[in-house]
């Protein structure tokens, strides 16, 4: 048997699900339009409806499309930073700009991982899980500034 | 019988479907663990590692039971080339193997009860023995690391241990052992095998490794992984999927 193959984990309206930490006062977050479509006309920070990409009504709140920067987040260790992009409404894609460790961004092991992002994640409810592994999220830098970009595109 | 108690800082949860089990089977489990806890606990200034941590205890002159932990410790420690360590910076911390030990006694109580389909979950970790009913696996849901009340991936176990260790973990970091820094590079790794200490100590160890710690669980005979990457990407080793519902992936 040989090596690992890969996908995705992202995504999602469970998003919506995701919340509640700490994000730093200080820090403001960078929002950045993507670069195959005119800029929002508004900042996107503001409460205003997203630039439908789709006729369909959508709700008013309805997340931009586009990338987002969270705040560079310190730690002992290093500073964390992470960039999302949403498409659709979805989140479909992190990217991890800043780790204290080099090896998150080591293009090695991009070999066995596909870029291609797929939707993978479950509704624990519906699937009827019996039990969970794993704990829950505490506030870590990658959190906060996953959760700070997550909070500019209101999908947090 | 389902019952979830907050035991060694964790909820435990313990649920037998075996209809003869006496309650006083889960009661023995849950007094068993918190005995364990009183004995290794890094958080009780008078648990026995505490003790040994500050020099006020010798290991030779330590309960059995604490002794076996050490040895245990020791033997992963050289099975996984040093990247599970009981002991960083030179603290004593044996809690990577101490949790997955603690379910492996609970479960032996259950079976010495009659238990034969029952599952003990302990801070994350999983030991799913026999049945959830007539035929039925156990479905353990991997936790998705960042979006609440959704799972990863269903693993569909009988006769299986998963454990999962992740940075995101309550409680604190899993450490480098060779820099006794924080692993931050993976934000869980996921081991599915028949055995809940090796299962825990090997997917502690692969989450110190960072990036390539699937490597050494695709080298570990009967034991598969799964790990996720701060961008919420994942992989896997190559014989994960077999264990997974895979009907249940959503978007697929």
């Amino acid at each position: 048997m040989k090596r690992a193959i890969t996908a995705v984990v992202a995504t999602v309206a469970g998003v919506l699900w995701l919340v509640t930490f700490r994000v730093t006062p200080h820090a403001r977050p960078v929002a950045s339009a993507p670069a195959n479509q005119p800029p929002p006309a508004q900042d996107p920070v503001a409460d205003a409806p997203a630039p439908a990409a789709t006729p369909r009504p959508t709700p008013a709140n309805r997340p931009a499309d586009g990338t987002f920067t969270g705040p560079t987040i310190p730690t002992r260790y290093g500073d964390v930073q992470v960039r999302i992009a949403v498409s659709g409404g979805r989140l479909a894609d992190v990217s991890v700009l800043r780790m204290p460790d080099d090896r998150a961004r080591s293009a090695e092991i991009t070999q066995y991982v596909t870029p291609v992002l797929r939707s993978e994640a479950i509704q624990a409810q519906s699937a009827r899980i019996d039990v969970i592994s794993g704990a829950t999220l505490t506030s870590e830098a990658y959190a906060e500034s996953l959760d700070a970009a997550l909070r500019q595109d209101h999908l947090g | 019988m389902r019952e979830t108690r907050d035991v060694m800082g964790m909820p435990v949860t313990i649920d037998v479907r075996d209809p003869g089990v006496p309650p006083a089977a889960l009661a023995d489990a849950y007094a068993d663990l918190r005995r364990v806890d009183e004995r290794f606990s890094t958080y009780r200034p008078d648990s026995e590692v505490c003790r040994i941590d500050r020099g006020e205890l010798r290991p030779e002159d330590a309960s059995p039971d604490l002794r076996l932990v050490l040895d245990l410790c020791e033997h992963y420690r050289r099975a996984t080339r040093g990247w599970f360590a009981a002991r960083i910076g030179g603290r004593l911390d044996p809690s990577g193997l101490v949790k997955g030990w603690a379910i492996d006694r609970a479960c032996a109580i259950l079976e010495r009860r009659g238990a034969r389909n029952y599952v003990v979950c302990a801070g994350g970790d999983v030991a799913a023995r026999g049945h959830s009913g007539a035929g039925e696996p156990w479905r353990v849901g991997i936790r998705h690391p960042v979006e609440r009340g959704m799972v990863a991936r269903i693993v569909l176990a009988t006769d299986l241990a998963v454990a999962t260790s992740g940075t995101y973990e309550k409680g604190g970091h899993v450490l480098d052992p060779g820099t006794g820094r924080p692993a931050v590079d993976v934000l869980s790794v996921t081991v599915v095998g028949s055995d809940i200490v090796e299962a825990d100590v090997h997917a502690t160890a692969a989450l110190a490794m960072g990036r390539p710690g699937l490597e050494l669980i695709e080298d570990l005979d009967g034991y598969e992984g799964y790990a996720i990457f701060p961008d919420l990407r994942a992989t896997w080793t190559s014989g994960f999927d077999a264990l997974c519902d895979l009907t249940a992936v959503a978007g697929a």
